[in-house]
């Protein structure tokens, strides 16, 4: 399977180091783009455009850290910042937009009430997603 | 950057920051957009046909007709509003953009009465709907507005913290609430419907010119949600094209159901029944008018909760709309910025939220014992919203004046010329009249007189106050769209 451009979108987890890892070198293989995203989610009581200045230092802090990662694994990256009413849906939008051919995120693994639990976001991905999807379940001990 | 290039309606302009910028996810189609604002046009008519009853009596289906036409006016004149100026504000923007800030602010300023009123009635009329599972609800004063200031609390609540609320919940409602509404009227003219006794009903019950004028001002209540829609603009691509098409589906639906709503109400009821008995749940009471048992007996819970579900996202969506209102002025110097702080934790502008849901819980506080508190929330929500609306209607003819030559998606048809200008009919009949029954409302009704002559006067202190605190002139002028690069 051949990747061209592959979409990793981040919320801050170690997942997400492990993914942007994965990713890297599967970019390899193929010379593929990379695109980093964090969503900002803006609640509906505030307007779309809503500067929230800890949430956009979070997310360049986030991405930041994903950049030094990339740096190391010698790949080239490309990060944005992106502000949506909910995650899921603005991923899928980005990698319509982007063309991607892999949308690539890191799970951590979490439980709800005793099971797992894969949140909201990475099951609308699943479903929604313009392309292949691969989820990097992160391993605990 | 190429000197020629200028940014089409609907671009966003973006910070950047460092090697990042941020970019808008907008992913609301036209059904989304419909729905958002049907959710809260067509919530209105469940309790607008009581309140225009009130005083409009027998001409209540004239009054909801001449104010759609009104209507259909301020819904033009927000297309080409909102695809010229994709921002949330409404005619708070339009106000600011085709005059300056202070008038950005008035129109704001009375929006967001329209807005906390909205509330407070949207949430005044959920407790006689449910009175079908508990009469004290409808019948007891105490208890139904206990219950209404509880979901005012409870709303408030859920807003701080931050719940979602997708599209699929608006579009699966508006769906329902339009199956219903559509299925009623159906229902009422096969049923109910009698031209000679509908006529007789209107006639006999002819209100004075005074009281007509009264109930059209009112009936301008049944089509509150342009706002909505103008604030979903931001949230959806190609917003000069899907703005204008979800206002217009809008305009169909809304005007044939209500048409259709108001006639079969005063087929199934007297104007003394639905002006007093059902003035508060009206469609309850046509449903409660059908002369097959069977019928009312699944139609009357099924509207108790229907309505009950549909008021409630209503109340919601004025809570919603009131805060990202505040926080475009704040964002525009126009209110203090205490009113856009984020709660750090829930990422919600807990302060504005807090501050006029306090306000609705008072407009409330009367409905405890004055037996007029229904009609006066009305009449104080006509004096916020016929205000915003003038402003609406001006701006657009001063854009049209001022700057002919910003580019127009959605450009209104039916223009005359004056001074070379190219000025649309329905927006200068649409600010004649909603200024004249404005006027009426001032002059004719002692509580929204003073409560929104106190409320704007309150309101242009504290406009003052910051303004001269930020050390900016009061009447600043806000930048052309073609100035933003």
């Amino acid at each position: 399977m051949e990747f061209h451009k592959i979409l990793v979108p981040v919320v801050g987890t170690e997942a997400d180091e492990e993914a942007i890892r994965l990713a890297c070198r599967l970019a390899k293989r193929n010379k593929s783009k990379i695109y980093v995203v964090y969503v900002v989610t803006i609640k509906r009581t505030l307007p779309l455009d809503a500067e929230i200045e800890p949430e956009i230092k979070k997310g360049e802090e986030i991405l930041d850290r994903i950049e030094i990662i990339a740096e190391e694994q010698d790949s080239e990256i490309e990060t944005d910042l992106l502000q949506a009413r909910d995650a899921g849906p603005a991923i899928v939008d980005e990698a319509v937009e982007r063309g991607a051919d892999l949308i690539l995120m890191g799970v951590k693994y979490k439980t709800r009430f005793g099971q797992f639990y894969l949140g909201s976001v990475v099951p609308y991905v699943l479903k929604n997603a313009p392309c292949r999807v691969i989820l990097y379940h992160q391993y605990t001990t | 950057m190429n000197s020629n290039w200028q940014p089409k309606p609907g671009d966003r302009i973006f910070r950047p920051r460092r090697i990042r910028h941020y970019r808008l996810r907008r992913v609301l189609g036209v059904p989304a957009i419909f729905s958002a604002g049907y959710g809260n046009v067509g919530s209105s008519i469940y309790y607008a046909l009581g309140i225009v009853a009130l005083v409009a009596v027998g001409a209540t289906p004239i009054a909801l007709g001449i104010a759609g036409i009104l209507f259909i006016f301020t819904a033009l004149t927000y297309a080409e509003g909102t695809a010229m100026l994709p921002e949330a504000g409404g005619s708070a923007t339009f106000a600011r953009h085709g005059f300056n800030d202070a008038a950005g602010f008035i129109a704001g300023w009375a929006l967001m009465l329209s807005y906390i009123v909205t509330i407070s009635i949207s949430a005044y009329t959920i407790p006689p709907y449910l009175g079908f599972f508990w009469v004290p609800f409808k019948e007891s004063p105490i208890i139904g507005t206990a219950m209404s200031m509880g979901i005012v609390t409870f709303l408030m609540t859920i807003n701080i913290i931050g719940v979602k609320e997708t599209s699929i919940v608006n579009i699966g409602a508006a769906i329902v609430d339009i199956t219903t509404q559509v299925s009623l009227v159906v229902i009422g003219f096969i049923l109910l419907f009698n031209p000679p006794v509908l006529f007789h009903r209107i006639i006999d019950n002819w209100p004075t010119a005074g009281n007509l004028i009264l109930g059209i001002a009112l009936a301008s209540i049944a089509y509150t949600g342009i706002e909505t829609m103008s604030q979903m603009a931001e949230e959806t691509r190609q917003p000069e094209k899907r703005v204008p098409r979800a206002l217009i589906m809008m305009i169909i639906a809304v005007l044939v159901i209500f048409a259709g709503i108001s006639l079969v109400s005063l087929s199934a009821m007297t104007p003394q029944e639905l002006a007093s008995e059902w003035s508060r749940d009206p469609v309850a009471g046509i449903a409660a008018s059908f002369p097959l048992a069977w019928l009312t007996g699944i139609l009357k819970p099924l509207i108790a909760i229907l309505a009950g579900t549909i008021l409630l996202i209503a109340t919601n969506a004025g809570l919603m709309g009131i805060s990202r209102l505040a926080f475009s002025l704040g964002s525009h110097n126009l209110l203090p910025s205490a009113l856009s702080r984020v709660h750090p934790r829930f990422k919600t502008p807990h302060i504005s939220i807090i501050l006029f849901s306090i306000i609705a819980l008072l407009i409330l506080v009367p409905a405890f014992l004055a037996a007029d508190a229904f009609k006066n929330m009305g009449t104080l929500y006509a004096f916020g919203s016929l205000l915003a609306f003038m402003f609406a209607h001006a701006s657009i003819l001063s854009l049209r004046a001022k700057k002919p030559e910003l580019p127009r998606p959605f450009k209104i048809g039916w223009n005359i010329r004056i001074k070379g200008r190219e000025m649309p009919i329905s927006a200068i009949l649409g600010l004649a009249a909603t200024a004249i029954i404005w006027i009426i409302i001032l002059i004719t009704q002692p509580y929204s007189r003073w409560v929104g002559i106190s409320w704007m006067v309150a309101g242009l202190i504290i406009y003052y106050l910051y303004r001269r605190k930020k050390h900016l002139p009061l009447t600043h002028k806000t930048k052309d769209i073609a100035d933003l690069q």
